[in-house]
């Protein structure tokens, strides 16, 4: 039996961590809807906010990192928790863009007399589906394939390699934010340019940041595996990063096909 | 082979999906041989094992350690795997399996403490009945209520109270 322990659970010490992270999101919001009405102060508590969040992701995941690798409190049983997990939480950011590109078909599928009853609303000049957007698809693709590359190489035990196909991702996913930042930046229209604006840049927008968050949960994995954390037995972390890098890329797919090239034509 | 429910016997599901006792090649070819799959997410995975970086050749008639599966393993995750590849089940104590017990060969449910919960599901087929729960405590057997199926418990551990709270001396 595991005899300092008699199961294979793991029961976590009491940590401070739950309790940061919500009066951080606490301050992150109040000085949010602060900031975006007249009153004092809300810049300050928004960005504080922010950042104490912020900390409370490192110090945390850097707990887990602790408890798991480092001390081997993560049996078999306990990795199906973060594993399954990892699901349901991936399907709950579809649902969260899901919204976003339903809003761009409600308004796109039956324009508005005010927008001149058709897509693109009159006025709007498009960006042409077949420059950067046709370009940067194909990039978070093969970001995609690298990614399996890596994962391969882990299972492999070729760790160095397992290294360098995530340098691949990560430079991949890198320039792809690149490119749509400079694509926003040279933009004809903004986000207040009526719904097509709006719905664009919130649907591109939020999608951008999720390839963000993506971006540095690889870059911390690259970090482990540089530093020799992850195993071809066990490595639930670099899995989570690499689901949710695909469903990044998937979803690349949707706005690609519905936003950028039907409408834009 | 009549069982017994213990609690926590939900981890018996799990436990049997741990590796089988470890393959070992006879004389043969220098490759490593595939290890045993250790856990149904590693199984999930088709996997071709190669030589490692450093090209070592397996060594065919050794048992495979800790080290050469998982050389970073620590704390419980080792001793798990550890167990496993031993062949060894760590919590075997918690799915006792055996035939019926009577008065004359009473059922051994063995414990770490002085007492643990036990469930008797009758015997088998149409003298299955509904789980009874019960204390089994260390020197007084017991006799289930419907089908008098007799439990003793065997204690394999440092004995004491299973909250702890018998404890004189300090520890964690």
């Amino acid at each position: 039996m595991i005899e300092s322990q008699r199961h294979s659970y793991h029961l976590v010490d009491p940590s401070p961590w739950p309790i940061s992270g919500s009066l951080g999101a606490l301050a992150t919001t109040v000085g949010g809807v602060m900031y975006m009405h007249p009153f004092q102060g809300g810049a300050t508590l928004l960005s504080l906010g922010l950042i104490f969040l912020l900390y409370t992701m490192f110090v945390w995941w850097r707990d887990v990192l602790r408890e798991s690798t480092l001390e081997g409190h993560h049996t078999k049983v306990v990795q199906l928790g973060p594993r399954y997990g990892s699901i349901p939480f991936i399907v709950s950011e579809v649902m969260f863009l899901f919204a976003f590109f339903r809003a761009s078909s409600h308004s796109s599928l039956a324009p508005t007399v005010e927008i001149g009853g058709i897509w693109p609303p009159k006025g709007i000049g498009v960006l042409d589906p077949r420059e950067i957007p046709f370009l940067n698809t194909p990039i978070l693709l093969s970001s995609g394939a690298a990614v399996t590359w890596a994962h391969h190489a882990i299972l492999a035990g070729k760790e160095k390699r397992a290294v360098y196909a995530l340098v691949a991702t990560v430079s991949l996913a890198l320039v792809f934010t690149g490119f749509q930042g400079m694509e926003y930046y040279q933009a004809p229209f903004t986000i207040s340019d009526s719904i097509y604006g709006s719905t664009f840049f919130l649907a591109t927008g939020f999608h951008g940041f999720h390839v963000i968050i993506g971006t540095l949960f690889l870059i911390v994995c690259g970090i482990r595996q540089y530093l020799g954390h992850l195993t071809k037995e066990h490595h639930v972390g670099f899995e989570a990063a690499a689901w949710y890098w695909h469903f990044v890329d998937v979803v690349r797919l949707f706005p690609f096909v519905s936003i950028y090239w039907w409408g834009g034509i | 082979m009549w069982r017994r429910l213990v609690s926590s016997s939900h981890l018996k599901t799990l436990g049997r999906l741990t590796a089988p006792p470890p393959c070992r090649s006879a004389s043969g070819p220098a490759r490593l041989l595939r290890p045993p799959p250790l856990s149904a997410s590693a199984s999930h995975f088709l996997r071709n094992f190669s030589d490692s970086d450093s090209g070592v050749v397996g060594n065919t008639a050794v048992k495979k350690k800790v080290e050469d599966v998982m050389p970073i393993a620590t704390g419980h995750e080792r001793e798990e795997l550890e167990a496993a590849l031993e062949g060894r089940d760590i919590l075997e104590i918690d799915h006792p399996v055996g035939p019926f017990g009577t008065k004359e060969a009473p059922a051994v449910v063995k414990s770490y403490y002085d007492k643990r919960i036990v469930g008797c599901p009758g015997g088998e087929g149409d003298d299955e009945h509904d789980v009874v729960w019960f204390w089994l405590e260390k020197g007084k057997p017991h006799e289930c209520p419907v089908c008098s199926q007799y439990f003793v418990l065997e204690v394999v551990g440092p004995g004491g109270s299973p909250d702890g709270h018998d404890d004189d001396h300090e520890h964690h």
